[in-house]
């Protein structure tokens, strides 16, 4: 039963802080589905596949794979002047989620889709430590 | 197929029970001086002018948000004067999902005579496409920005599976160019050749600035009536055969989520909807913010193998001067972006012979494919005659 009178009788709606705060101690958190185990990202207060409201952050292997990738030549925000260019990459992490970052590391060549990856936590922006992705050593 | 529109169990199928009656649209570009809900009052008013319909017969409306939170039902509603049986306003109407709903709406009875109401500022009130579609906060953080961002991507990754290259790529901007050239309304015009795109620099690589939407100030409207209204309301109604939809809300918990596979499902419905092969289609047209989603449109609805997108115009088979006709206003690259609505203000005019300059022969059926970014993905097939 509801607890009418506790102040969040659901539990609080997922905010994404312990996410910002993993990578800032390099570690890769997300959250688990404490009923059914999914992996899920971005942040929510419901499992999206069993709609459960139980669950954990849980860091993960910081592993993947490159789905594709682009380079912006074009700064979209003033505060990106100073990176460009820079590569983005969409990577197929072990545990299911889907994550943008940072390419870095990568010979001239450039990444390839369907690299093999794995994190390293770097400062991006004025956005303080951040996980980005390069080669698997 | 015949039996299903005999028992008439295909989704979708609801063929010929309305019809586009008008069309309508203003300038284009930088429009100083009038709000983004006033531009979509001005294509309601040019609309009714030039069509010869009294506004007395508008019960229904359904507006779409645009840039800036701006196009509510109720404030476009007080705006031009209407008090309809029926309005509501889409978040994303983009045009094929507000001409879905009018078709719905119409269907059900609520009201005969729809106008769909859009008007934007976003050229002067500076929106430079910065934000992505959708949830994503912590890749903005990474600078992934634009829709060339995901398009990118989607494109790259073809590449990689296909050997699809940049100059396959840029054949759909050169064609849809071509198109603008005769078109007063577009607001790029100067000719483009296969090596002026190539020569051009990386917005966000591998993409250019003429894989690009150009945005703009402006309004566009179209009224949808029943098919009996719509025989009292003109001579030359555009029948509605068919529509379909499919979305792809989980985002990127969604395997190759811009690659954008749930348009194969659209793909799958809409020729069974509409009640033709998809052979039967005279002219297509594409909503196109990005080159990249004139592609992937074009496979996924069987018009070009996978990765055979530059062969297909080269040879003549799609696009300018080709067999089967594209984006014939130039579309977003080329003219104005406009959310879609000017690909159907084009599609009407075609069909009904109003074209202009641009005006192509024998047309009777033309089909019209468009996406909501990254969430869900609409088509439409339109015909002279319902038989």
């Amino acid at each position: 039963m509801i607890d009418a009178t506790a102040e969040a009788p659901f539990g609080l709606t997922g905010d994404d802080q312990p996410f910002w705060d993993g990578a800032a101690q390099g570690r890769l958190t997300f959250q688990r589905c404490d009923d059914c185990g999914f992996v899920r990202w971005p942040a929510a207060g419901v499992c999206p596949e069993c709609l459960s409201r139980a669950a954990i952050w849980a860091q993960v292997e910081g592993t993947g794979v490159i789905w594709s990738h682009v380079v912006y030549h074009r700064a979209y925000a003033a505060s990106l002047k100073q990176d460009v260019p820079y590569a983005v990459g969409l990577v197929e992490l072990a545990c299911g989620v889907r994550l943008v970052s940072r390419l870095v590391g990568f010979p001239a060549s450039g990444p390839q889709v369907g690299d093999r990856v794995s994190a390293r936590y770097q400062e991006v922006g004025d956005h303080g430590t951040v996980a980005v992705f390069g080669p698997v050593d | 197929m015949a039996d299903l529109l005999r028992t008439g169990t295909a989704p979708g199928a609801i063929r010929g029970r309305s019809a586009v009656v008008a069309v309508g649209n203003t300038i284009q570009g930088t429009v100083p001086g009038i709000s983004a809900d006033e531009l979509g009052v001005e294509a309601l008013r040019q609309t009714l002018a030039s069509s010869g319909i009294a506004k007395a017969e508008i019960d229904g409306l359904i507006t779409c948000k645009s840039y800036g939170g701006f196009g509510i039902d109720t404030e476009i509603g007080r705006l031009a004067g209407l008090n309809p049986a029926y309005s509501a306003t889409l978040d994303y109407g983009t045009c094929n999902f507000s001409l879905h709903l009018a078709a719905a709406v119409i269907d059900a009875g609520l009201a005969s005579c729809v106008a769909i109401v859009y008007g934007t500022t976003q050229r002067s009130d500076g929106n430079r496409f910065t934000l992505p579609l959708g949830r994503q906060d912590d890749a903005a953080r990474h600078g992934f920005l634009n829709v060339a961002g995901p398009a990118g991507m989607a494109f790259r990754r073809h590449q990689a599976l296909y050997g699809t290259t940049e100059a396959d790529l840029g054949e759909i901007a050169v064609s849809q160019r071509r198109y603008a050239q005769d078109n007063p309304l577009a607001i790029f015009r100067e000719p483009l050749s296969i090596d002026d795109y190539l020569a051009a620099p990386y917005l966000v690589e591998p993409l250019r600035r003429a894989d690009l939407c150009m945005i703009s100030d402006g309004g566009a409207c179209l009224i949808v009536a029943s098919a009996e209204k719509a025989r009292e309301l003109t001579e030359r109604p555009v029948h509605v055969m068919g529509i379909a939809q499919q979305t792809g809300l989980r985002d990127r918990q969604n395997a190759d989520q811009w690659m954008r596979p749930w348009i194969g499902q659209v793909a799958e419905r809409i020729y069974p909807a509409a009640g033709i092969d998809r052979e039967a289609v005279d002219a297509l047209y594409i909503q196109d913010p990005t080159s990249v989603w004139v592609m992937q449109m074009l496979e996924w609805y069987g018009f070009v193998e996978p990765g055979g997108v530059g062969e297909a115009f080269r040879s003549g088979a799609v696009g300018h001067g080709g067999t089967l006709p594209l984006n014939t206003n130039g579309g977003q690259l080329s003219e104005a972006y406009m959310w879609g609505f000017l690909h159907l203000c084009e599609l009407v005019r075609q069909l009904r012979g109003e074209a202009g300059e641009r005006q192509i022969e024998g047309l009777r059926t033309a089909q019209y494919s468009s996406t909501f970014g990254m969430m869900k993905a609409a088509s439409t097939i339109f015909s002279t005659e319902v038989s």
